[in-house]
């Protein structure tokens, strides 16, 4: 690859590892990761408290509620979308390299050689497992925060993009972390990225 | 079924779908507008109605012909309906001059002065920005006026450092109620006018009233309700050492001078349009070839700048509602409200007046008011209504109820978007919790008022 730029933008399924594999990609390969944390970025710049836009953070815009007049929007979720993927492309556009979980990105920063796009899934089963462990929920609470996480996820991201979420045809990559494990799903990822970037 | 009746479900059906793909916003309004438009003349007025004089009728080309589209010296109830060209020239004429202030400055400069007047003071600039808000949208568009305010309030804001939504909302509000006191303060005002042949001054001494009674008391409730939360954040010591100058916000001075001597020549033709004959359509135009002249070279840029989309939204909806006007159906909606009111015009008020703000706080007003002229006119003729009673009730409902929500009116978007661009994201809740007791006392004063005054 002629590009020295690397951005490994990884979506994910609730529950799947997604954001584990990220933040383990982003240590190995000595990048930066944004996450929700662009609105910290993003209200820094601003001088506001980062709490006021998180609460809009990866959330569809609700269309009965929302109007357009001339380029403008009331929908804060609308907005707050529009902030994070202005930011990436201000960062993509500078040359950083850096992994993003979520926002859109594989199809924002469409066109750039040094972007590598990974979509994560798990089984219902391990995911249910997984999100019962970590939250300390009952299995059946765990279902329903996967079935209304990934509901939201999805509207989210088709209602910004063209093509939908979790389409393979979107991604270099789909991979299903249930059956290698986290770690070794990573490692499979950073083999694929470097055969990528050499 | 006989072909009239078959004609009044199409242009219904055609109005219903227009109304729906407006709201999903799936579609440019533009372009839903005028294609509803041309299916209305298509299949109402062509295959169910063989008319051709009703499609001649709605597009109202020979209107502009008239010398009277132009030049009126007396006062008459014109008998208008189809395509209001009248309103789509204003508007554009407006949007130029518009232009050509913002493009010098002006907003700005205005803000900046009236801060500085009264010495950056966060609760004195909270009362004049919405007094000033109030005062420009009588003459310009609200979506302008937000849109400087907007912006000028988060600048204060971080220097001041107190908290800029409370102000932006007071600000929206009375930006809206502000159109509402004048002929030209906002479309719906604008179509009613000009539908009816109501001159400026009618406007003014009736709606304007109200709209000024109605200001005092927005402008105490807001203070009360916002007065905690203006309070200053952060430390006070961080007080700022330089404040900009106004003058700094002046592009170009002698196109400054220029615009602002065209605004007000132009506010001084709409005052005076009912003694000089003058129609707002000429007045629209004569603004706009002043403004371009004073502009010089930066004319085309202007041009350029004019919202098209929306005057193209204008010709479709007019399209649509003659469609409506001349099949009948909204006839029937006037009978329909006469038969419930039993003649009584006070119920006859309350209930144009809350329904139509009502449906304003959730749908464009623009399409509301234009639907809502024709049934206040059967109603006048076919009742003992006052027409221009419904009329200043029309207009008060339709303007104060897009008030009551943060999708209400152009102005409230335009707010509320400029405001979350700088981060501060205004939810529905946050709105509506200081605007609806606001739009519902401006609404029981107004009904008060039009009782007590002319029934």
């Amino acid at each position: 690859m002629e590009s020295k730029q690397l951005i490994i933008a990884v979506s994910r399924e609730f529950g799947s590892g997604g954001h584990c594999i990220a933040e383990e990609l982003a240590r190995r390969f000595g990048l930066p990761m944004y996450d929700r944390n662009i609105l910290e970025h993003v209200a820094d710049e601003k001088k506001v408290d980062s709490r006021n836009l998180e609460k809009y953070d990866e959330l569809p815009k609700n269309r009965l509620f929302s109007r357009t007049v001339r380029g403008f929007s009331n929908s804060p979720q609308e907005q707050i979308a529009n902030m994070q993927f202005n930011f990436l492309r201000k960062k993509a556009g500078e040359g950083e390299s850096f992994v993003i979980v979520g926002r859109c990105a594989e199809s924002i920063l469409k066109g750039y050689p040094g972007l590598v796009t990974i979509f994560v899934l798990g089984d219902m089963e391990a995911k249910i497992e997984r999100i019962a462990h970590i939250n300390k929920v009952s299995k059946s609470d765990a279902e329903q925060m996967i079935d209304r996480y990934d509901k939201k996820r999805k509207a989210y991201h088709n209602h910004y993009c063209q093509m939908k979420w979790g389409d393979s045809r979107n991604y270099d990559l789909c991979i299903n972390s249930n059956k290698l494990g986290i770690e070794r799903t990573t490692d499979t990822l950073e083999q694929y990225i470097r055969e990528r970037i050499k | 079924m006989d072909l009239l009746m078959m004609a009044q479900i199409a242009a219904g059906m055609i109005f219903i779908f227009m109304f729906a793909l407006i709201v999903s916003e799936k579609v440019e309004r533009h372009i839903v507008t005028l294609l509803s438009g041309c299916a209305m003349f298509l299949i109402v007025f062509g295959l169910c109605m063989h008319s051709t004089s009703a499609m001649v009728k709605t597009l109202n080309l020979g209107n502009i012909l008239h010398m009277s589209f132009w030049y009126q010296p007396y006062s008459v109830l014109e008998e208008s309906s189809g395509i209001n060209w009248s309103t789509i020239i204003f508007i554009a004429g407006m949007m130029i001059m518009v232009e050509g202030m913002a493009r010098v400055g002006f907003f700005r400069w205005l803000c900046m002065t009236i801060a500085k007047f009264v010495r950056y003071q966060v609760v004195p600039i909270f009362i004049t920005f919405m007094i000033m808000s109030a005062v420009l949208a009588m003459f310009i568009d609200s979506i302008t006026v937000i849109l400087f305010l907007a912006a000028v309030t988060i600048e204060l804001a971080q220097l001041l450092r107190f908290h800029p939504v409370p102000m932006i909302l007071s600000e929206i509000f009375c930006a809206n109620l502000g159109g509402s006191a004048t002929m030209c303060g906002d479309p719906p005002n604008i179509i009613i006018g000009t539908s009816l042949g109501y001159s400026f001054a009618d406007f003014i001494t009736n709606t304007g009233v109200i709209a000024g009674i109605s200001l005092v008391a927005v402008v105490i409730y807001f203070y009360v309700a916002y007065r905690k939360e203006l309070q200053p954040v952060g430390r006070t010591t961080d007080v700022p050492t330089v404040y900009p100058n106004p003058m700094d916000a002046i592009t170009d001075k002698r196109g400054f001078v220029l615009s602002c001597a065209v605004f007000g020549i132009t506010v001084l033709m709409l005052i005076t349009h009912a003694q000089t004959g003058m129609t707002v359509a000429l007045i629209g135009v004569l603004s706009a070839v002043a403004t371009l002249l004073a502009a010089g070279r930066h004319a085309p840029m202007l041009l350029k700048k004019i919202d098209y989309k929306t005057l193209l939204f204008f010709i479709g909806l007019f399209m649509v509602v003659g469609g409506l006007e001349q099949t009948g159906i909204l006839e029937t909606i006037a009978f329909y409200i006469g038969e419930i009111s039993g003649g009584n015009q006070m119920l006859m008020v309350a209930i144009i007046i809350w329904i139509s703000a009502v449906a304003s706080a959730f749908v464009d007003n623009i399409p509301f008011a234009a639907t809502m002229i024709p049934v206040i006119k059967t109603l006048a003729l076919t009742t003992n209504a006052e027409l221009s009673v419904l009329a200043w009730a029309l207009s008060m409902g339709t303007d104060v109820g897009g008030s009551a929500t943060p999708i209400g009116a152009s102005a409230n978007v335009v707010g509320t978007s400029v405001a979350a661009r700088e981060g501060h994201p205004i939810s529905w809740a946050q709105y509506c919790r200081r605007s609806v007791p606001a739009t519902i006392l401006v609404l029981i004063i107004s009904t008060i008022f039009i009782w007590v005054r002319y029934l």
